[in-house]
């Protein structure tokens, strides 16, 4: 706590000094070197054509991680005007401590939220008390990578689509290469560390795949202890015990997937600019849908990892702001922001939007994450999401890695745990 | 009249007594209010009078981060203390290369706990770490050291015993020189053999360095945290988690303040508890 107390005044210094006019308004962007150039072509397009209204952008402070800088910022009253990397869980507790403007009373911030995004993703947004406090702006789908080569190795036509298949690719492709009784090479990867966002990347986008993208939560109760949650444990368990998915932290070591260790890993399309940096000579992969049950129907839904745009209300002028960010979110931002991050932008019907053809040309591996973008979810709104999360987490490890409960079991006692912390 | 005389001790003792109330006095009276509320640091703090505390002895995780931690403890000292005891005994006497080899135990108290960490991480690793290559190697199976629930707390146990080790030797080291050589004469004179020198003279003598080691060792271990937060993050199956890291987690996972306040004071009153059980047997032996 004091660590968080002294950061804030470090930050009440640092963005004093930083801004060259007091009256110019402070955007926060991501710190990575992508993100900056965004904010730098986009702030200074508009401080030309707004010399009254200036801003001033500025990378997030660095840290352990940029929630923990907001947070400091929140406590120390120092936050940004505008900031730009909001994790969509984090908002609802950030609305409730009353630090965030409404954005639906800005002028002209409905109509604008109508044309860019569909109702479902305004229904996802809006917080408890009905208002909005966020911009959807960027997502980065969770979806199967997989190595061809490995792939058509196993005489598969291509990706597992469904659990049968993926179970069956599972067993051809484990290897004990030394014959020491012990497994080499393992069909996939998923971190076991029972830390809560570990969760992304495994049962939470396998959940949304099998329930075409049913919530967690729903007024203050859970409502996942329900037949795709057990499926999907049920899955992954069965991957754990039949040992096609490593119990052991393989992070540590070289890239598992580059370096043909493991087939397939739950990644989002941030391992594209990786693999091409790292990737061995003739190695090829290529991305696919989350695996589903066999009698799955419709859309395969899965997590966008979403980041969004909020106002704080330590900004003087919320409209002025809003208008600033409209100018980043519009065709022309979004093609930037593709074309500068390899990010997605979340608006509707981005793989059919003739406006972005060109990249997704020029782009090939992104289009299937375009196709994926109209079948994401975000978070439920909630100020507990890391502890319902973390709940879920603790049966993942009892049931799914070490096989200690069944999945009815642990999905069970997950929900018992989620509908105590909401009567505390 | 106020002289200066009577200031002067003031103003000398004034830098300590402002570094207490700002660092000491007002954090732990903060605390102590805090777990009477409900905080998450971006929200006004709502008074939930007793729910905490009521919380705390509902919380099952809780109770088995003190249970791994005494489990930490029960394996820890012991083997603190053997293998410190045994390694200054033979730093003691006189052979070749005796200060280097007193700096090379010495060497891992000053690396910084998080390197050794995950350098023991990559040696405990079940597939591609150095133990089990090693096992394997002569004909054995793979252990689990940091997958196995049964076996993770022992494994923290051998590296932090590896890490400390020694600082230990170098106060077993103080100790032993501290015994006078004239016993030891007498006894070879009586014909007493090289054990029971050091079970009848060494160990009696040397029994206040030894309740040193285990108070500094029990606080310690008390408070370990970055062994397993780094290594296991409290798994397999919370077989890890220590009181301080489940402190932690509460406090700065999900900013549940006013709770890990109240763990927090919790867990000093438990070890306060033993430390004064420890002072006891001190006092009772001396």
């Amino acid at each position: 706590m004091i660590f968080v107390i002294l950061f804030g005044c470090v930050l009440t210094g640092c963005s004093d000094s930083n801004i060259n006019s007091s009256d110019a308004m402070l955007y926060w962007c991501s710190n990575n070197n992508d993100e900056i150039q965004f904010a730098k072509i986009f702030t200074e397009k508009w401080n030309k054509n707004n010399p009254n209204k200036q801003i001033k952008y500025q990378p997030v402070p660095e840290g352990r991680s940029s929630e923990e800088i907001i947070l400091a910022a929140v406590v120390g009253n120092t936050t940004p005007d505008i900031y730009s990397n909001m994790w969509q869980g984090d908002v609802e507790a950030y609305a409730q401590a009353n630090v965030l403007i409404a954005l639906d009373t800005l002028i002209g911030f409905m109509d604008f939220l109508y044309e860019r995004c569909d109702s479902a993703v305004i229904e996802e947004i809006k917080s408890l008390d009905g208002h909005i406090y966020q911009i959807p702006w960027k997502i980065n789908p969770i979806m199967l990578i997989y190595n061809v080569n490995l792939i058509s190795d196993l005489e598969l036509q291509g990706p597992p689509k469904t659990y049968s298949e993926f179970f069956s690719a599972s067993q051809k492709f484990q290897k004990d290469f030394d014959d020491d009784g012990y497994v080499d090479r393992w069909f996939g990867y998923s971190e076991v560390e029972v830390t809560w966002w570990q969760r992304f990347f495994d049962f939470y986008p396998l959940y949304l795949a099998a329930s075409g993208g049913a919530p967690l939560v729903k007024n203050n109760k859970a409502v996942f202890n329900n037949e795709y949650a057990i499926e999907v444990f049920s899955f992954l368990r069965e991957l754990y015990k039949k040992n096609y998915f490593s119990r052991e932290k393989l992070s540590a070591r070289q890239d598992v997937f580059l370096s043909g260790v493991t087939a397939t890993r739950f990644v989002g399309p941030w391992e594209i600019a990786h693999a091409e940096k790292f990737k061995p000579e003739g190695f090829e992969y290529e991305y696919s849908f989350m695996p589903v049950p066999d009698d799955h129907t419709g859309p395969v839904y899965t997590y966008g990892d979403p980041k969004n745009i909020v106002i704080f209300k330590t900004c003087k002028d919320p409209q002025a702001a809003w208008d600033y960010i409209k100018t980043i979110i519009d065709n022309e931002g979004d093609l930037k922001l593709l074309e500068l991050t390899n990010q997605l932008p979340r608006r509707r019907n981005l793989n059919s939007n003739s406006f972005f053809n060109d990249y997704f040309t020029n782009n090939p591996k992104m289009k299937i994450f375009a196709d994926q973008s109209d079948y994401v979810k975000g978070t439920d709104a909630s100020p507990v999401l890391k502890e319902i999360f973390d709940l879920i987490s603790q049966q993942y490890e009892a049931c799914v890695v070490y096989g200690k409960k069944s999945p009815t079991e642990a999905i069970n006692d997950a929900a018992d745990a989620v509908n105590l912390l909401f009567l505390e | 009249m106020i002289t200066k005389r009577k200031i002067l001790p003031y103003l000398l003792v004034s830098p300590y007594i402002v570094h207490f109330i700002l660092f000491v006095a007002f954090p732990v009276g903060f605390s102590i209010v805090l777990t009477f509320h409900q905080w998450n640091i971006i929200s006004p703090m709502e008074y939930t009078g007793l729910n905490n505390y009521i919380r705390l002895f509902n919380d099952k995780t809780f109770l088995r981060s003190i249970g791994n931690t005494l489990i930490f403890l029960v394996i820890h000292i012991p083997l603190q203390i053997i293998f410190a005891l045994f390694l200054a005994e033979i730093l003691n006497q006189k052979i070749k290369l005796r200060g280097a080899f007193r700096g090379a135990f010495f060497l891992p108290v000053i690396v910084s706990g998080v390197v050794v960490t995950i350098l023991w991480q990559q040696l405990y690793g079940f597939d591609t770490g150095l133990l089990n290559r090693l096992l394997t190697g002569i004909g054995l199976g793979k252990i689990g050291w940091l997958t196995d629930p049964d076996l993770a707390m022992s494994s923290i146990a051998i590296m932090a015993t590896w890490k400390n080790v020694g600082l230990y030797i170098v106060l077993f080291l103080v100790g032993l020189q501290t015994v006078p050589p004239q016993y030891y004469e007498a006894a070879e004179l009586e014909g007493a053999s090289h054990s029971q020198k050091f079970f009848k003279i060494t160990l009696p003598m040397i029994n206040p360095t030894i309740f040193m080691v285990v108070l500094l060792s029990t606080i310690g271990g008390f408070s370990l945290f970055i062994e397993p937060y780094v290594m296991t993050g409290g798994g397999p199956l919370n077989s890890t988690i220590s009181a301080v890291l489940y402190i932690y987690k509460q406090g700065f996972f999900y900013y549940h303040m006013g709770y890990a306040a109240t763990l927090g004071l919790f867990f000093a009153l438990i070890i306060l508890g033993v430390v004064i059980i420890q002072k006891k047997f001190i006092e009772k032996d001396n």
